[in-house]
């Protein structure tokens, strides 16, 4: 009882002094009043380990991308409601990467945070490490504008972060697939030593490939990155920066192009010019 | 990578007439010698469907990698495991993509859907109708593009009242008899227990996917009512079997994926477990389970470890709750305590404690407490500690 008395002291004394509860660089976030609309029930708050009692098996992915916290609350005006999900991820990448699993790109895209849509009574936003998840029911033909305006209130609380990962840009835009982008936070292409990467989705002429980048956190990170997908899929080589030409077991004819802390490539592109033509842009953008 | 193909697909899905057979099957292989493991063939039969599956399966809900779950149908996987808030419907509908170029028969799928739920009750409201239900159902059809769902799982229920929610079991029942789906399903992440007892007394659900983990401290009662469950012919799927995601940061003490999925493969009422792996090595080496269920003592150790410190957290088992004689909502003011001393998060901690309307007096004039924690808590010491927070001005925090 003494120790955790203690404890609890000696956290409070962090706070004042100004240490961090929440993870550094996150912004603490409260919900707004909305002119007219009251709040139904209490405020929600799910932690890591809590999340499975609010999204049941949905909370594994959200884990993956390093989910910090959920605040959840509902606003009710007469027989309308609005629930909002505020969820909080380790950075902008993290929160970009849940959002993008979840987006669907033939949304109603909007000017909202970083990034957000509107679908079925369903607004959804990123801005900077938090994604931001509005429903709403018996709202009727005002729903979108209803929605919106939530959206751009909430919008207003949070950090000023309205970009969407930069690396996004290096992506060619010849053949890709508009809001297609995704950054899987573990695991990238379904091996462990890749521990995360962006990747696109492709279609020209009806062929369908990806296009995708592996940023390390330096270049021998990469360059141990690549000697184990080489020696994963048994084609051990010298390792130099350069392009690679190669055939996955699982994912076919494989392109890949290392340089510095990079590692950027091509799937399923059967073609030599154009997969050389998009490793060169790449490298363009990448590397400038 | 050359892939070992462990067993045909189609052989797995041979029906059986005889379904509680199975289970004299399984109890024979699992106390087979152990110098004999090639001759265990890893399937087990998913109760009164009379389905032969592997004993482990695919949960697909952590990738969105179409490749991942092509490898695992090609390597051996019969079982994909998906819900319809998995990527906001992606998820199957990724499914959809893959699906549609193979053989109906050659895989088993399962999909799942709630309705909105209060969160604090755990119960349906009126909108929670039978319509609301149906088309769940209906878009799952149509995302996965299949013309039937082989389990439709009524969602992450924690109460024995939402689970025998009315409406929701005549849009499972008439789906059934309209041949969208074969069987009905009820899956549950807490409170299990008092879940499956209710889906098994139902006589309405064909199968349980319960969270099942060696860190549950309710672990025995899941297995009395699973136990209960399978002699009553319900098909028994495991899931959550390293209680916390796969290794990842949350998971308490790292462990073996394979270790945790044999120990829930223990017992024998279970048919199989829903894995959730995200790359090709895991899938080939949970695949090997099928080869060989015994634990090795490496594993045994590194359960016995992880078991050891599994007591820090709240369960969220809800034996606790009715016990206060201030009907104190116990198992919030836990996690709030959680938040405090497990994650330093004073102020997801002060949220919740000032969220609760607690009286004024707490724990004041009780004597002895009569709360019981099944992970042997004292319970009020712990609501002493945590009410604190009440009294620390919320701009503290801000």
């Amino acid at each position: 009882m003494k120790t955790r008395s203690t404890f609890v002291a000696v956290l409070l004394a962090f706070v004042l002094w100004g240490g961090p509860s929440l993870a550094a660089g996150a912004t603490p976030f409260a919900f707004p009043a909305m002119d007219g609309w009251t709040l139904a029930g209490r405020l929600q708050v799910f932690s890591p380990d809590m999340l499975y009692e609010y999204i049941d098996g949905g909370a594994d992915l959200y884990l993956k991308y390093d989910f910090e916290e959920l605040q959840v609350i509902e606003y009710r005006k007469e027989k309308m409601s609005v629930s909002a999900e505020v969820y909080r991820h380790r950075d902008a990448d993290h929160a970009f990467g849940i959002y993008s699993q979840e987006r669907v790109p033939s949304a109603d895209f909007l000017a909202l945070g970083a990034q957000g849509y509107y679908e079925n009574a369903v607004c959804n936003f990123i801005q900077g490490g938090y994604y931001v998840k509005l429903s709403s029911e018996n709202t009727g033909s005002d729903d979108r504008e209803i929605l919106l305006a939530f959206a751009r209130r909430i919008s207003q609380e949070l950090p000023a972060q309205t970009a969407l990962p930069a690396i996004l840009s290096a992506f060619p835009s010849d053949g890709k697939k508009p809001n297609s982008e995704k950054f899987i936070a573990k695991d990238f292409l379904g091996y462990a030593f890749f521990h995360s990467g962006f990747i696109a989705d492709y279609d020209r002429s009806g062929q369908k490939y990806q296009l995708f980048v592996i940023s390390g956190d330096s270049p021998d990170d990469a360059r141990a990155m690549l000697g184990q997908y080489l020696k994963q899929i048994k084609q051990e080589m010298n390792l130099a920066e350069g392009t690679y030409e190669l055939k996955d077991p699982y994912q076919g004819e494989m392109a890949l192009f290392w340089k510095g802390k990079y590692i950027w490539g091509t799937m399923k592109v059967t073609d030599p010019g154009l997969r050389s033509a998009y490793l060169k842009q790449f490298e363009g953008i990448l590397i400038p | 990578m050359e892939q070992k193909r462990v067993m045909g697909r189609r052989d797995f899905l041979k029906t059986t007439t005889t379904g509680l057979g199975g289970f004299a099957y399984l109890s024979a292989n699992l106390t087979r010698p152990p110098d004999a493991p090639d001759k265990f063939e890893g399937t087990r039969v998913l109760g009164r469907t009379g389905i032969r599956m592997p004993i482990v399966s695919m949960g697909v809900m952590n990738t969105d990698n179409p490749q991942l779950v092509r490898a695992a149908l090609d390597a051996g996987y019969v079982f994909l495991d998906t819900a319809q808030g998995y990527q906001r419907g992606t998820n199957e509908s990724m499914l959809g993509e893959i699906l549609k170029d193979r053989p109906r028969d050659s895989f088993f799928i399962a999909t799942k859907a709630s309705l909105p739920k209060d969160q604090t009750t755990g119960g349906y409201g009126p909108d929670a109708t039978e319509e609301a239900y149906t088309k769940k159902i209906d878009t799952s059809l149509k995302s996965l593009g299949l013309d039937y769902i082989d389990i439709y799982h009524h969602h992450g229920t924690w109460t024995r009242g939402a689970t025998l929610h009315g409406p929701i079991l005549s849009a499972l029942q008439k789906a059934k008899q309209a041949g969208k789906i074969r069987w009905i399903g009820v899956s549950t992440h807490r409170n299990e227990p008092e879940v499956v007892e209710a889906a098994t007394d139902s006589k309405v659900y064909d199968v349980a996917l319960a969270a099942y983990n060696f860190r549950q401290q309710h672990a025995a009662e899941v297995q009395k009512a699973i136990a209960r469950a399978a002699g009553a012919g319900l098909g028994i799927v495991g899931m959550k079997s390293m209680g916390g995601n796969r290794g990842g940061a949350y998971a308490s003490t790292q462990i073996d994926a394979r270790a945790c999925i044999k120990w829930v493969l223990q017992d024998p009422s279970v048919a199989t477990v829903i894995c959730g792996f995200t790359t090709f090595d895991q899938m080939t080496l949970d695949l090997a389970i099928l080869k060989d269920l015994t634990l090795t003592a490496s594993e045994r150790e590194q359960l016995r470890k992880a078991s050891l410190a599994a007591g820090l957290y709240c369960q969220g088992c809800g034996a606790c709750v009715g016990q206060c004689r201030q009907v104190l909502p116990i198992p919030d003011l836990m996690r709030a305590h959680m938040y405090l001393y497990g994650y330093r998060n004073l102020v997801a901690a002060q949220d919740l404690v000032l969220s609760l309307a607690l009286p004024n007096t707490v724990c004041g004039d009780c004597g002895a407490c009569p709360v019981a924690c099944t992970n042997r808590w004292n319970v009020s010491e712990r609501v002493r500690d945590v009410i604190r927070l009440r009294d620390v001005p919320t701009s503290f925090f801000a």
